[in-house]
């Protein structure tokens, strides 16, 4: 692969496809304007249009090269302008082989590739062989991998033989993910604003009278409870069948040094992360499915995420609670960690519940007064209260001499787990009134894409915050004596043998 | 957290910096009145109106100016050692960081126009999660601190 080399030519069109993909609202624009003007017709916009990006895409497509050289993956690219981009092999963190519909219609895949830093720091190969990505992936990754162990023979080295485990998701997992996920309100969001479009051309069709004549004895509270209803059960068809093909053929490949996660029924999406490169390993917990028993993990890693700039994916979409630490131990190994937990102070309780319940109180009391509502409405001020007593129940920190645990709710429970030595930087804030009750709120901050992320539990006793803090360097964590603690540990899953009764894992090796 | 290794504080400069650009800063939100009383003119209830908002922001602008430079100043702490940088601030919200010196991936000195004129720099410490800075210092200093920070960030260094 000294010599330079073209993508194979369907990269032009599906180059074409992300460029309607990423211009979506322009050409909806676009097409719109043609539909009204009337020196062309629509066809003739249509058509100047494909015309248009499929020059795009062919001149991308002829203008991108690549090579791989000395362990350096070489790319030109850019119409007018060329840029050369050279990613050296022992910069390059996650290599990712994904393919589109189009892709896989002719047997190819995606190539993406990420390299730590700031700014451009990704290469994309839109199609290339399944043989030639595997190329690139053993030049760039997989001798990384053997080098720095010293015991690895290159050759040996192909995608498949060095899986020590595979895990899947169960496919009553995978129903019970699609039905409980979290994108039913982005859906519900969506069909509201489609609807809103449409509603006034539906509205004058014949259709929507007659459909509105065959419902019997309308009022209008029946028709809003209606309408709220069909748009609850299209959101969460939508956001049950996208979840579906988001994580169908979910599987996690255990290598020796890295993770590979795969998923998607249409849009096939592999993920590969080296152990070491992993920040933090959270567990979320969601109001649906934390009664059932459930619960999801993240990841957090420096090099890959799942969308732009995010370092953030889904380790696992469905777990029960009772096999999360069994879970942890397999896959990533050391992240399996105990700790006792340290609660905020009984006198957090009152900060939880008015930072929760204030404004809310405040607006209803406001509303009740001068719109005179119905006395049902004060149900909020007393949810909010709930919530803010939920938040103060969960939030808890567990301090381990190599490891921090954070847990905290914002709507669904999120238990953090992070290396110490994987600690960007930790962070202690105050406001007023916590300076006036002795609190503060403690921050960590982790790599994580472009911009980091943060864990954070509020309301600690400033006391512990500070010896927290003084610990972080020191590694040693003394508690302060005149403090007592619940003796109770963090994470508090109770734990289920994993290694007879769950077909989850099967054993390779 | 007692002082348990020396904190340094920023410059007394640093103060006068603040008051000028906080000076100005703070002057843009005149524009407010400014674009209501261009829109809606200043009869009757929108005089008054007027006056109490031009009130309003001069408060604001004066504290910001008299009241926020010294207060920061003498809020703004911080140190270096060979594992760790801590700072220390805020006025209304305490904030209290630690940045292992391991993690630190780069360092720069900046100066803008009002920080050059007192012979001032401010220090940025860049992490793979967060950005510091500490401003107002002697630039003989911050240049100082830039290489010591570089210097011990090479020796802590370890794989992010």
């Amino acid at each position: 692969m000294s010599e330079f080399q073209r993508q194979h030519p369907v990269a032009a069109i599906s180059r074409a496809f992300g460029l309607i993909k990423g211009n979506m609202i322009t050409i909806l624009v676009f097409l719109y304007v043609g539909s009204q003007s009337e020196s062309f017709s629509f066809w003739i916009w249509l058509g100047g249009g494909a015309a248009f990006l499929l020059t795009a895409g062919f001149l991308n497509w002829w203008r991108f090269l690549f090579k791989i050289e000395d362990d350096t993956l070489h790319i030109k690219r850019g119409i007018f302008v060329r840029r050369d981009l050279y990613m050296t092999r022992d910069r390059v963190q996650v290599i990712d082989i994904t393919s589109g519909i189009i892709e896989r219609a002719f047997g190819l895949v995606r190539l993406t590739i990420q390299t730590a830093g700031s700014g451009s720091r990704q290469a994309v190969i839109e199609a290339i062989s399944v043989d030639q990505a595997n190329l690139i992936n053993d030049q760039l990754m997989n001798k990384q991998a053997s080098e720095s162990d010293g015991e690895f023979p290159p050759e040996e080295s192909s995608l498949n033989s060095d899986i020590i485990q595979t895990i899947r998701l169960p496919n009553k997992e995978l129903l019970i993910t699609a039905s409980t996920s979290g994108s039913f309100g982005i859906a519900l969001s969506l069909i509201a604003t489609l609807f809103s479009q449409i509603e006034p051309i539906l509205s004058n069709s014949r259709f929507y009278e007659e459909a509105l004549r065959l419902i019997p004895a309308q009022t209008d509270g029946m028709v809003v409870v209606t309408t709220i209803l069909i748009f609850v059960v299209f959101a969460w068809l939508i956001s049950f069948a996208s979840t579906l093909l988001t994580f169908g053929n979910f599987q996690i490949d255990i290598k020796k040094d890295e993770l590979v996660v795969s998923r998607g029924i249409f849009e096939k999406k592999k993920i590969t992360v080296p152990f070491n490169r992993i920040q933090a390993i959270h567990i979320t917990e969601g109001i649906i499915r934390q009664p059932l028993g459930y619960a999801s993990v993240h990841l957090e890693s420096a090099g890959y995420g799942d969308e732009q700039g995010s370092g953030s994916f889904v380790l696992m979409p469905l777990i029960k609670a009772g096999n999360i630490l069994s879970f942890l131990e397999e896959t990533v190994p050391g992240y399996y960690q105990m700790a006792p937990a340290i609660h905020p102070p009984a006198k957090a309780l009152r900060r939880y519940i008015v930072r929760s319940s204030l404004i809310v109180t405040v607006v209803v009391a406001a509303a009740f007064w001068i719109l005179e509502l119905n006395f049902l409405i004060w149900i909020l001020p007393a949810l909010s209260i709930l919530w803010g007593w939920l938040r103060y129940k969960a939030a808890a920190v567990g301090r381990h001499p190599d490891f921090f645990i954070l847990r905290s709710r914002f709507i669904s429970r999120s238990t953090a787990f992070i290396r110490r030595n994987r600690v960007q930087d930790m962070t202690l804030h105050q406001s007023i009134i916590q300076r006036y009750r002795g609190l503060c709120t403690l921050t960590i901050y982790v790599a994580s894409g472009d911009h980091g992320k943060s864990f954070s539990v509020t309301d600690l006793d400033y006391e512990i915050g500070s010896a927290l803090l003084e610990s972080f360097i020191t590694g040693g964590f003394h508690q302060p004596e005149e403090l007592s603690f619940k003796s109770d540990s963090l994470p508090d899953w109770s734990r289920e043998t994993i290694h007879k009764s769950e077909p989850l894992i099967d054993k390779r090796s | 957290m007692t002082d348990r290794v020396g904190f340094y504080k920023v410059s007394p400069r640093t103060i006068r910096v603040w008051r000028i650009s906080n000076a100005i800063s703070y002057f843009f939100y005149f524009g407010i009145p400014a674009v209501y009383y261009a829109i809606l003119g200043a009869d009757g209830f929108h005089g008054w109106f007027l006056a109490f908002l031009i009130f309003a922001i001069l408060i604001v602008w004066s504290v910001a100016v008299f009241w926020f430079p010294y207060q920061n100043w003498r809020n703004w702490r911080y140190t270096i050692t060979q594992h760790e940088i801590e700072l220390k601030y805020g006025i209304f919200f305490k904030t209290h960081t630690l940045i292992p010196l391991s993690r630190v991936q780069h360092v720069n000195t900046r100066q803008g126009p009002i920080l050059r004129w007192q012979e001032l720099s401010t220090v940025t410490i860049s992490t793979a999660a967060t950005t510091h800075q500490i401003e107002g210092l002697d630039s003989t200093l911050a240049d100082r601190l830039r290489r010591k920070i570089s210097t011990y960030a090479r020796l802590a260094e370890e794989d992010v």
